[in-house]
This record gives structure tokens, C-alpha cells and sequence, in this order.
């Protein structure tokens, strides 16, 4: 309750406040929640199952105001939590938009909290609609001859597939027993086969189009592209994982029957993505769009590999998550400063970066190698864990996606070497304090988590163990 | 009761207090004559204060005064009181326009409590007679004239042809009364098998297109884009906002006395219901007048309502109620801001919002919360009376339903392009929207039942 109710208020502050507020303070209201965060991880601790925290009727008597905390959620609210502060830190540029944009990435704090922590379906989607209105806003400040086209298909897809997913919940809803959203009800409904494919079908779309996958990619790169860099930031570093946590968290339990039928569609098509947006990443002239398509060849992975449904796939997919989130903001955040500097973000038109700052420089090559998956940089365990999983699916299939790998590596460091090496054209100003401290932050989850990665897995085991389980329950087996 | 007996007589005072004032000293008055009559009724809706004197002066079969009927009352006289307020600053001399909406508020009361078809018809006459005046009150603009002479024949063929269906009623079931004349046709259909009298199936079928052209739902709707547009702001919004919920109040009383012989007009009215959905979501696409749009828009909403007309089961009232609150309370702050941004700029169509957020941050917020609530998103009024409203049309007609997912997610279209003005455009107009008190109220109370829809419900129903 504390961690959405929280960011919200600081977002009415920061608007009060306008344009006196400082950097300072406004990324310190949005570390808050993370003591709140920690409080959780101390209090309920991630061995037991979903733990309701706070519980009150809202919508009826029986669709209530419910969130619960496990280590699936709170793999989920630290990234959230972490990022954030990152964005406000680094990624809010000081013009005629700073407050603006300050005041909706807190508001969407609280709401993407809301959306990790929901445990009753009605609330997962209205926290799930809510947290598109922010960067719906932020997209807007963005200019040019498409924009108002650019975002409003953007918010078509995702609201189509949002109303899918709301179609399949209610009818979830109105086959529970006492008319209750809450999330052991749904799970509770036995479907039959059909019902359970066009449930699932729904519950799927609104998560398929978030991530993006394939065929639902093409809001994509362009949104990415032209929208600020902290609306950028958001989208592929956070919100991008509400559509991989649904998945987790909602679509498998509640439609296990449907899982069968869409499995080898759900990962054909991610394969797909994951070698589509790779080699169309390497002909990219704009960061920008090259680091949108590699985040599509990413996360296409992860969601092959949650629907591998092994024990590693599912680890892996956390884990990934988590590092695609602190890797693609990282990314993100070096190109918007090297913009901010020199006001390009063309390859062709920068070079030699790294010959005057050279503090910049070994941050961009630390976020690259973990984005390259570099062993002990945090992109390695998860990504192997993946195509691990991949393997035991299909070989063939994992073979296609690993040269992933490569195609990774010639599109970041052609990147890097675009733009920091070669004949000298422009100049990265020096760091400042919050920037530093952007880079410091992302920096240590990048070698910590290369490190020490059976942290994360650790947190998230128990969690993904029971939704296995669930799973295994309604198909009779578990791989 | 109270609340017609209360709004009567300010209009009547206002008529003769004002004859040749100006409209600005007196619409204070008639504001809080109408929160008053609205906070009388809700009184008597929780049983705190009761008139059972003034109301035994009504036959009981003519018109009934239960907690639904005093509810809707006071939902009624609240947004015309808002309406009232919100034009507050009117420069006309004269306060006919004034007393000419509350004696078609009276109009709009007797509709959501008749009990005997009668009742209804003088209902809908004392609604639009006033209406017509007050659709045509701008004399020198040729589009009002326009307006309210179409609005007039429109209402008078629809008359006509709902007073034939009133006599086939008669004929087939013996009875005017609400409570009687369901009771006889339903009986031999159901009971003995018998094919329902023919008089009774045109009697419903008549009826409900003339209650059809009152709500605007598609294929009666044509009137209401030009009528709409044509006429003065106010009016507009009156007609948009209290005429429909009333026609809608009236329309599921009348269909609700057939409960027993639904197969009979369920179908049809599902199916105008969804043409209406879609055709007031497609065609609001590619308006450019502000105004034109919200009439599309409502015509939408119309639709979306008509699902409520197959559900109805005289428990579930207090979905149309909330529906209609959440509807009205966004209707009133687009439309407030609307107009005092045509009247700043002198433009009807979109451009007038351009610039909006710059210029006044505390506006462009409002217009987002109003607008968001018309589309239906969450947290907003607008979002929770969709979802009590499809959840609960579900189970009666799921296809339906799909088509008002599918309608909203097209509004989106027409609705977003609000914003587009607002945040994206550019404009050196300077002027800025006056009237934050109330904007601010209006947010507020969406938000409200918004973020707790249940709390506000229960302490009311």
C-alpha cells in the first residue's frame, strides 16, 4: 500500500513544487518505497507463498483493494524501485518538460508497484491501465510530423489488448463461485478446452503486445525512438516487464489448460523476433532504434523461455528480466547523454567519444559487455539459463536463438565503436554528480549480479516452484 | 415529488422575478434551488425526511415515490444544477431560458416516476416542449433555428408514433398501468402457450422506437448531431445529459413490465444497441467540430446503455444511476471547457483546445480526467459504470458486450484527439479558462468515485 500510495503523492509534490524543485529531491522521494521494499523482503520474506498484505473492499464487496508480496513481486518492486531513481537521476532532461516528466515517472512508480503487487485480477488491470496513462503523457511531449500518430498507436495496441485481457477476466470473474476477482478464485475456475483457449487468448494478447512479440511489435521502435529518453527508459526497462510478469504470474496459472496450444506459437514467434530484431538491429543508423529492435531480440528470448515451462526457463526468465530492465536503461541513459552533449544520437555522425571522457567510456563498455553477456557481467547466468531451457524444448530452436550471441555482439560493439572510437567528433560534457551516481548504480548491479547471480534466484525460487506446480497440476506433467 | 414540487416553484418565482433582468443575478438562485431539490429527494431516498402528504396528493397508479424514483430525482436536479452553474455568467436579459429548463427538469421527473403510460406522455411533452424553445434560444443563428425546428418535428413524428404504440398497448393488455398491463400477456405466453397478441408486440415495438428517438440510439439518431450542434451550449448539454438518462429511466421501467415476454423484443434491441455503439464511435472519428464529436460520442454512450435495458431486473438500478452520474459529471467538464474555450477563441472546432496544457497546467489536467472518464479508463468514474455495466451485461449478451470493448477501444480514437491539441499544439491565444471552482469540484468528484466507487454507492443506495 505504502510503495503506490507513496510515489503518488511525491508526483502531487513535484507538480506543486514546479519548477523549484531540485534533482535531489525528487529522486529522493522516489528511493522511498525501496526502504518500504526492503521492509517487505524483512517482514514477509520470499520462503512462503503470496502473501496478502493489505486487504479492503473497493470495486464491490467481493473485487477488493488486495496486495500481496512473494519473490516473484519483489524481484519485480526492487527493479522498479531501482530504475526509477536511475531515470529521475540521469534520464530527465532540463527543459520545459522536466517537471512534467518528473511528475508522471513518479505517478507511474506508484502505479507499476500497483501492478507487481496486485493480487485481485480487477486491480491488476486498473493499475495495469493506469500505469499507461503516465507515459501515454510523456510520450506526447515528443515532436515531429508523425507523433500524434506514433503515440496513439501505441496506446491503441495497448489498450486493445488490455480490454482482451479485461474480456477474459471477466469472464473468469462471472464463472467464480461467490463473484470474486481475487486470484485463488480465478485460478479456481475449471474451463474446458475451448473456453480455455479463448481465455488464455486474451489474457495472452494484452501480455504478447506489452512485451512485444512478433507480429504485435510495431508500435515499438518507432514510440521508443521518439519519445523522451526517461519515457524510453520506462518503457523498455519496466514496463516492458509487466507484460513478462503477467505472463508469469497470470496467464499461467490461470489458463493452464490453453498453455499446450499456444506454446509452440508463443516461442516459434519469439524465436523469430529474437533473430528478427537482432539483424534488423545491425543495420541501425540511430542508437536509439538499434538499442529498440535489440531490446524486442531480447526479450523474445525470455518469453521463449518462460514458455518452455522448465524449471530453468522459468529461473531464467526472472533472472533475465531483472538484467534485460538495468542493462536497457543503462543503454538508454548513455545515449541520451551523448545526445544531450553532442546532439546526435547518429552512428555516422559521432566518433572518438572516448579520447575526453574516459569515466563515460568505461561505463558504456561495462553496460555493453553485460548487454553482450559476458561471463561475470549480470547478462550471462539468465541468458544461459535460457537457452539451456530452449534445448531441452527443441534443440534446433535453441541453436537459432543463440546466434543471438553474435549478432548481439556485432551490433553493441559496432555501436561502441561507432561512437567512441575512431577520428574525434564532439565531445561528452564530464559527468555530473547525478549522472555518476545514475552510472554507479547500474554499474553495480551489472558486475554484482555477474557475480553473485544465485541472489536473484534465490528470491524468486519458492515462487516460480508453486507456479510449476500449478501448471504441472492441470497438464498432468511437468518437463 | 418534493423535487418537482421545489423546481416548479423557483422557475415560477424566477420567471417573475426576472422578467427583464440580466440571466447572471438570478442563475444562483436557480442553482441552489436545485441542489436543494435534489438534496430533498436524497433525504427522502435514505428515509431521513418523507412527504407522504404532498405525494398522497398523486393517485398511486399515476406516479410512484420510491428511493429509485427520488434517487434519479435528485441525480437530475444535480446535474442541472451543475449546468446552471457552469453558465453562470450568461449575459442575457431575461430569465425565460432559466425557467424554461427547470419546467423541463419537471418534465424529465415525471418520467423517472410514472406509473401509468399517461404520466409518461405529458412526461415527455413537458420535457420537450420547453426543449424546443430552448434548442432555437439563440434567434439570430440560423444552425439554432435550424436545430429547433428539426428537434421540434422530430419530437413530434416520434410522439406520434409512440402514442400509437400506447394505444396498441391499450388494446392488448387491457391497461395504461406499469404494474398491470405486463401482467396479462406475459401470463398466457408463458403460462398457457398461447402467441403473444399481435397489438402487444406492435404496441412495444412502436413505443420503444419513439423512446429510441428521445435516447438518440441509432437508427433514430440523425436528429442529434445538427440538433446538437445547432443549438446553444446549454442546451446542448441539457439534452445530452438529463433528457437521455430520463428517456433511459422511462425506457427500462416501460421494457422492465415485459420481463416476462423478453424473447420478444430482446433481440431487436441488442441489435440496435450494437449498431448504435458502432456507429456513434465510427462516425465521431473524422469530425472536426468539438461539438459534433461529443454528440457522436453520446449517441455511443446511448448504445452502451441499451445494454442495460436487457438486464434490468429492478435490482440492479443503481448501475444506470451510477452510469448516468459518471457520464453526466464528464459531459458537464468537457463541455465547460469547451465552451468557455469557443467563446476565449471564437473557434468550434479542435483548434480551440491548442495549447491548452501550456497555458494553464491546472485545465489540461482537468480536461485529462474528464476526457479519460468519457473513454472509460481507469481510475475514473467513467471506467468503473463501463465495467458494473458490461459485467453485468454478460451474462444476458456477451456478443454485445465485445462490441462495447470494441467500441471503447475505438473512442479512443476521436477522444485522444483532445489531447493531441492540448499537449502537442502550439497556439499564441493567450486567454485563459476561467472558472477553476467548479472544474476543480468536477475532477474531484470523478476521481472520487473513481478510486472508491463502492464506499460512495453503499452510503447511497
Amino acid at each position: 500500500m505504502e510503495v503506490i500510495i507513496i510515489p503518488i503523492l511525491a508526483s502531487i509534490a513535484v507538480m506543486a513544487l514546479g519548477k523549484k524543485n531540485q534533482i535531489w529531491l525528487s529522486a529522493l522521494m522516489s528511493m522511498l518505497p525501496l526502504v518500504f521494499v526492503a521492509q517487505f523482503f524483512d517482514r514477509v520474506g520470499v520462503d512462503g507463498g503470496w502473501k496478502t498484505l493489505f486487504d479492503q473492499p473497493w470495486i464491490s464487496d467481493n473485487i477488493r483493494f488486495t496486495t500481496g508480496f512473494d519473490g516473484l513481486t519483489g524481484i519485480l518492486l526492487l527493479l522498479t524501485n531501482i530504475l526509477v531513481p536511475v531515470i529521475i537521476l540521469g534520464g530527465i532532461r532540463n527543459d520545459e518538460h522536466r517537471v512534467k516528466i518528473t511528475a508522471l515517472t513518479l505517478f507511474m512508480q506508484g502505479a507499476l508497484n500497483g501492478v507487481f503487487m496486485a493480487q485481485d485480477g480487477l486491480m491488476f488491470y486498473i493499475f495495469w491501465e493506469l500505469a499507461l496513462i503516465p507515459i501515454y503523457f510523456i510520450t506526447l511531449t515528443m515532436s515531429g510530423v508523425n507523433a500524434f500518430k506514433i503515440t496513439l498507436r501505441f496506446f491503441i495496441y495497448t489498450f486493445v489488448g488490455s480490454l482482451a485481457m479485461l474480456a477474459s477476466l471477466i469472464y473468469l470473474f462471472l464463472h467464480t463461485a461467490n463473484y470474486s476477482f481475487a486470484f485463488e478464485a480465478l485460478r479456481a475456475v475449471e474451463l474446458s478446452h475451448t473456453e480455455s483457449i479463448f481465455v488464455g487468448g486474451g489474457i495472452l494478447l494484452a501480455f504478447l503486445v506489452k512485451i512485444p512479440v512478433l507480429p504485435f511489435h510495431s508500435w515499438q521502435a518507432d514510440t521508443y525512438t521518439n519519445t523522451p529518453a526517461a519515457g524510453t527508459m520506462l518503457l523498455s526497462g519496466i514496463m516492458l516487464k509487466m507484460g513478462l510478469y503477467g505472463l508469469l504470474r497470470w496467464f499461467l496459472p490461470l489458463a493452464p489448460e490453453s498453455i499446450e496450444f499456444y506454446q509452440p506459437w508463443v516461442i516459434g514467434l519469439s524465436v523469430a523476433g529474437v533473430l528478427y530484431g537482432a539483424l534488423i538491429a545491425i543495420r541501425q543508423k540511430d542508437m536509439k532504434r538499434l538499442v529498440a529492435f535489440s531490446s524486442l531480440s531480447h526479450v523474445g528470448l525470455i518469453a521463449a523461455g518462460i514458455f518452455t515451462l522448465t524449471l530453468e526457463g522459468l529461473e531464467g526468465s526472472v533472472i533475465q528480466l531483472f538484467v534485460h530492465g538495468i542493462n536497457v536503461v543503462g543503454l538508454f541513459l548513455v545515449i541520451e547523454l551523448i545526445e544531450r552533449s553532442t546532439g546526435t544520437r547518429m552512428l555516422g555522425e559521432l566518433g572518438g567519444l572516448a579520447k575526453n571522457n574516459r569515466l563515460f567510456m568505461i561505463f558504456f563498455m561495462l553496460i555493453a559487455l553485460g548487454t553482450v553477456a559476458v561471463p561475470f557481467t549480470n547478462g550471462f547466468p539468465g541468458e544461459l539459463l535460457l537457452l539451456k531451457s530452449l534445448y531441452a524444448y527443441r534443440p534446433n530452436l535453441s541453436l537459432l536463438a543463440g546466434l543471438t550471441i553474435i549478432f548481439c555482439a556485432v551490433y553493441v560493439f559496432r555501436m561502441v565503436q561507432f561512437s567512441m572510437f575512431g577520428e574525434g567528433k564532439g565531445e561528452v560534457a564530464s559527468l555530473k554528480w547525478n549522472e555518476i551516481l545514475a552510472f554507479g548504480i547500474i554499474t553495480f548491479f551489472i558486475l554484482g549480479l555477474g557475480f553473485m547471480p544465485q541472489m536473484l534466484i534465490d528470491i524468486v525460487h519458492n515462487s516460480i516452484v508453486q507456479i510449476g506446480q500449478w501448471v504441472s497440476e492441470a497438464r498432468g506433467v511437468m518437463s | 415529488m418534493i423535487a418537482l414540487f421545489v423546481t416548479f416553484f423557483s422557475a415560477v418565482v424566477l420567471l417573475f422575478l426576472g422578467l427583464n433582468k440580466k440571466e447572471s443575478n438570478y442563475s444562483i438562485f436557480a442553482a441552489i434551488s436545485l441542489f436543494v431539490s435534489a438534496g430533498l429527494s436524497w433525504a427522502c431516498s435514505a428515509n431521513l425526511i418523507s412527504f407522504g402528504l404532498l405525494e398522497s396528493w398523486v393517485p398511486a397508479n399515476m406516479m410512484s415515490f420510491g428511493k429509485e424514483q427520488h434517487l434519479f430525482s435528485a441525480l437530475l436536479a444535480f446535474i442541472v444544477g451543475l449546468i446552471i452553474l457552469m453558465f453562470r455568467k450568461n449575459e442575457v436579459v431575461g430569465n425565460d431560458q432559466l425557467g424554461l429548463m427547470m419546467f423541463s427538469l419537471c418534465g424529465a421527473y415525471m418520467m423517472v416516476s410514472y406509473q401509468h403510460l399517461v404520466m409518461l406522455f405529458l412526461g415527455i411533452e413537458v420535457l420537450s416542449i420547453p426543449l424546443f424553445v430552448l434548442a432555437g434560444a439563440s434567434k439570430t443563428n440560423l444552425a439554432s433555428n435550424e436545430a429547433s425546428l428539426k428537434y421540434f418535428l422530430m419530437g413530434a413524428f416520434s410522439t406520434g408514433i409512440f402514442l400509437l404504440g400506447t394505444a396498441f398497448i391499450y388494446g392488448g393488455s387491457g391497461s395504461l398501468e406499469l404494474e398491470m398491463m405486463g401482467i396479462k400477456p406475459s401470463f398466457m405466453h408463458a403460462m398457457q402457450g398461447m402467441p403473444l397478441p399481435v397489438l402487444i408486440n406492435a404496441g412495444i415495438v412502436l413505443m420503444s422506437v419513439g423512446l429510441l428517438f428521445k435516447v438518440a440510439a441509432a437508427p433514430f439518431h440523425f436528429w442529434a448531431p445538427d440538433v446538437y450542434e445547432g443549438s446553444p451550449n446549454r442546451t446542448t448539454l441539457f439534452m445530452a445529459t438529463v433528457v437521455k438518462i430520463a428517456a433511459f429511466v422511462a425506457f427500462y421501467r416501460f421494457l422492465n413490465t415485459f420481463a416476462g415476454i423478453a424473447d420478444a423484443w430482446k433481440g431487436w434491441i441488442s441489435v440496435l444497441g450494437a449498431i448504435t455503439i458502432l456507429w456513434g464511435n465510427l462516425a465521431a472519428l473524422n469530425q472536426t467540430s468539438v461539438k459534433r464529436t461529443l454528440a457522436f460520442s453520446s449517441i455511443a454512450h446511448a448504445g452502451y446503455l441499451v445494454m442495460f435495458l436487457l438486464m434490468a431486473d429492478g435490482t440492479n438500478t443503481w448501475i444506470l444511476w451510477f452510469y448516468g452520474l459518471a457520464y453526466a459529471l464528464a459531459s458537464v467538464l468537457v463541455f465547460s471547457i469547451a465552451n468557455q474555450l469557443s467563446v476565449s477563441t471564437g473557434k468550434n472546432d479542435f483548434s480551440a483546445f491548442d495549447g491548452l496544457a501550456k497555458r494553464s497546467p491546472f485545465v489540461g489536467v482537468a480536461l485529462v480526467i474528464g476526457v479519460l472518464s468519457m473513454a472509460g479508463i481507469p481510475v475514473s468514474a467513467g471506467f468503473n459504470a463501463k465495467f458494473y455495466l458490461f459485467s453485468f451485461a454478460w451474462q444476458h449478451m456477451p456478443w454485445l458486450v465485445g462490441v462495447g470493448l470494441l467500441g471503447s477501444a475505438i473512442s479512443v480514437g476521436y477522444y485522444f484527439k483532445f489531447f493531441k491539441h492540448a499537449f502537442m499544439q502550439e497556439s499564441e491565444d493567450a486567454s485563459p479558462v476561467l472558472d477553476r471552482g467548479l472544474l476543480l469540484f468536477l475532477s474531484a468528484l470523478i476521481l472520487l468515485l473513481g478510486a472508491m466507487p463502492w464506499a460512495v454507492l453503499n452510503s447511497i443506495f
